[in-house]
């Protein structure tokens, strides 16, 4: 469902000038299999998320999204993709209704499917009890079961999880943690970026080692510890990066 | 561009921009309320402040008191508005600190043998000081002109009559100056400089608080990126959030119109106590809509450079910084309208801000040009488009959304 050639990102930094943040990455992820795209913070994961979201174009190379093109279809591909990240916000003055509404909406939508999915989200999420405050009142474990909620409000074929994990507790990273299994389950295709070895180890069918914006190996996490002769990802990233 | 799709983001975008607390003060409460408050307040303090000064007996030290004619002294010292204190001896000098120092309120000096002077028909000279600085020694100063103005005119009358001559040969002639312009003009050219100035101020603070919440608010929360990857477009999101933006700015000029002219009138009725004139500013339906159509336009400058600068920021505060900084920009040529003799021309009619407040100004004293109105009109929209051109465009490109 992802198919990712060859793809290149420059910026244009005045202190630094130019910078590769992504250096002719190629990978491939299917449905109903959890990607994990693994490397240390600046490795580039963030980038190459943005690039297969079309929220930044590629400089080079080309990334399929269930067989569209993110430099030349952009807008088809946003409908096909839910995307959650660990520092997306919510709108405090809205309702959690109002704002997956407004998604809905946003991504074409009509009211009555809104109102359907919504319904059948907010209960699986159990989220009837607060989906009709303001946002800003909410616990941070209310406010990521909102997030999840607005990323699938379109039931999209793909999700995308960039750093999903990251600056929450235990219990949010929990259901975070349940609703990318559960994607998994309904056959989506997940790709998610982490620098937890820990965390990929959990969920991953398969891993991508990336660092300095290349990537170093993929496979199943098995096959790379074995190929690596240790026992943990930990121990594997150095050895493979080699420093 | 789906107008469907503008629809919804600006819908979202006015529910949320409406229960911000902020922009509410911004675009509500200041424009309505705080803003007349203040201008009452002030007028309240001025109008009581020269009441207070008005009712106050002046202080007055006479030099040469025993040289005054006997009944210009009982004048003085018969009026109740005046505290006399004669001094005989001391230095000049001396005493003009006194009244610098505004332990007396004027000094009065009389020259030896004024009084033999004026009975010789001799020339001769009353001098005063008196600090100019201070409301009540000027009162002082007015006190006495108006007693030794009728001294003087008694003293002429009685000449002329001794003489045998008629009033009449030192009058060749009289000068009547009549005013043709309205009240509605004068009060325009008054008052109504004021208001355009505060007219346009309040459009870009109505407009301030929504454009930071809603470009870099979105960065601030993270949202920005669950837009970009929606299938909204950016520019649809840059027009529905320019809509919001578009409105406050402009509701926070009318509403502030309405409630200046209303506070300005009870200010200038304040004032006009003590001279008699009548001055108020008012104006026609016919008025209120010429200036919705010209602040229209200038809400739209505002907003689309509001919103590319917001969006530039990282952050919250450093919208609020830059915001700070621009807003000299548009203070400054908003004054114009309150400097003198400034007329509109072609060339004022293409200077943004400057334009607009000229027309308001004309609008509101009732003298219309409209070639003007036409030129500020076209100038105007014309440069609204084109910002809101770039401001799509800015919103396209990755470095300033995604700044590092």
């Amino acid at each position: 469902m992802i198919q990712a050639k060859d793809l290149s990102k420059t910026f244009k930094d005045k202190k630094r000038g130019t910078v590769k943040a992504v250096d002719g990455i190629s990978f491939e992820c299917k449905a109903g299999e959890i990607f994990g795209l693994l490397g240390p913070n600046g490795a580039g994961k963030t980038t190459t998320l943005r690039m297969l979201s079309t929220s930044l174009k590629p400089t080079s190379g080309t990334a399929m999204i269930n067989g569209v093109d993110v430099a030349e279809e952009p807008e088809k591909v946003r409908g096909q993709i839910g995307f959650l990240s660990g520092n997306t916000g919510l709108y405090g003055r809205l309702t959690a209704r109002e704002m997956v509404t407004y998604f809905g909406k946003l991504y074409g939508m009509s009211a009555s499917d809104i109102k359907l999915r919504i319904d059948k989200l907010f209960s699986m999420l159990d989220m009837q009890e607060f989906a009709d405050g303001r946002n800003e009142k909410l616990s941070s474990g209310m406010k990521q079961k909102v997030s999840i909620a607005r990323s699938v409000i379109h039931d999209p074929p793909i999700m995308v999880f960039d750093e999903p994990t990251t600056g929450l507790d235990v219990m949010s990273s929990r259901t975070i943690v349940q609703f990318i299994r559960k994607c998994r389950d309904d056959g989506k295709c997940v790709i998610f970026s982490t620098h937890i070895m820990s965390e990929a180890t959990r969920l991953c069918d398969r891993i991508a080692i990336i660092h300095k914006g290349k990537i170093f190996a993929d496979g199943a996490v098995d096959e790379i510890l074995s190929r690596t002769g240790v026992d943990n990802l930990e121990d594997a990233f150095i050895k493979i990066v080699g420093e | 561009m789906r107008i469907r799709t503008v629809e919804t983001i600006f819908k979202k975008e006015m529910t949320d921009t409406l229960r911000d607390r902020r922009t509410l003060i911004f675009m509500l409460a200041v424009p309505i309320a705080a803003i007349p408050l203040l201008l009452i307040v002030i007028s309240n303090l001025m109008t009581g402040q020269i009441e207070k000064e008005m009712e106050r007996t002046s202080m007055v030290l006479v030099q040469g008191m025993e040289f005054l004619p006997d009944d210009l002294r009982g004048d003085l010292n018969g009026a109740e508005s005046f505290t006399i204190e004669p001094d005989a001896n001391s230095d000049l000098n001396d005493m003009i600190e006194r009244v610098k120092s505004g332990e007396v309120d004027a000094l009065m000096v009389v020259p030896r043998s004024f009084d033999k002077a004026i009975a010789l028909e001799s020339p001769t000279e009353i001098e005063i000081f008196y600090d100019e600085a201070e409301i009540r020694s000027g009162f002082a100063v007015d006190r006495l002109d108006s007693i030794l103005a009728s001294f003087r005119k008694a003293t002429i009358s009685a000449r002329l009559q001794q003489h045998e001559i008629s009033e009449d040969v030192i009058k060749p002639f009289d000068i009547t100056s009549r005013n043709v312009a309205s009240m509605k003009k004068v009060a325009g050219e008054t008052l109504g400089a004021m208001l355009p100035y505060l007219i346009i101020i309040m459009c870009f603070m109505g407009a301030m608080y929504p454009a930071i919440d809603l470009a870099a608010g979105e960065k601030e929360r993270g949202t920005l990126e669950t837009l970009l990857v929606s299938p909204a477009s950016r520019g649809e999101f840059v027009v529905g959030k320019y809509l919001v933006i578009l409105s406050t700015g402009t509701v926070a000029a009318l509403l502030s119109m309405v409630s200046l002219t209303f506070s300005l009138n009870y200010m200038a009725s304040g004032i006009m106590k003590f001279t008699g004139e009548i001055l108020s500013i008012d104006f026609d339906l016919a008025t209120v809509i010429l200036v919705f159509m010209i602040v229209l336009p200038l809400a739209g400058i505002f907003s689309a450079i509001l919103l590319s600068v917001s969006i530039f920021a990282r952050s919250f505060k450093e919208a609020q910084s830059y915001i700070t900084a621009l807003n000299m920009f548009i203070i400054l040529p908003a004054f114009v309208s309150l400097l003198p003799g400034v007329e509109l021309d072609y060339k004022i009619a293409l200077i943004p801000v400057v334009n607009v407040s000229m027309i308001i100004k004309e609008a509101v004293s009732g003298s219309v040009q409209w070639n003007y109105v036409i030129a500020t009109f076209v100038s105007t929209n014309v440069l609204a488009a084109a910002l809101l051109y770039l401001a799509k465009k800015w919103f396209e490109r990755e470095s300033v959304l995604f700044r590092m």
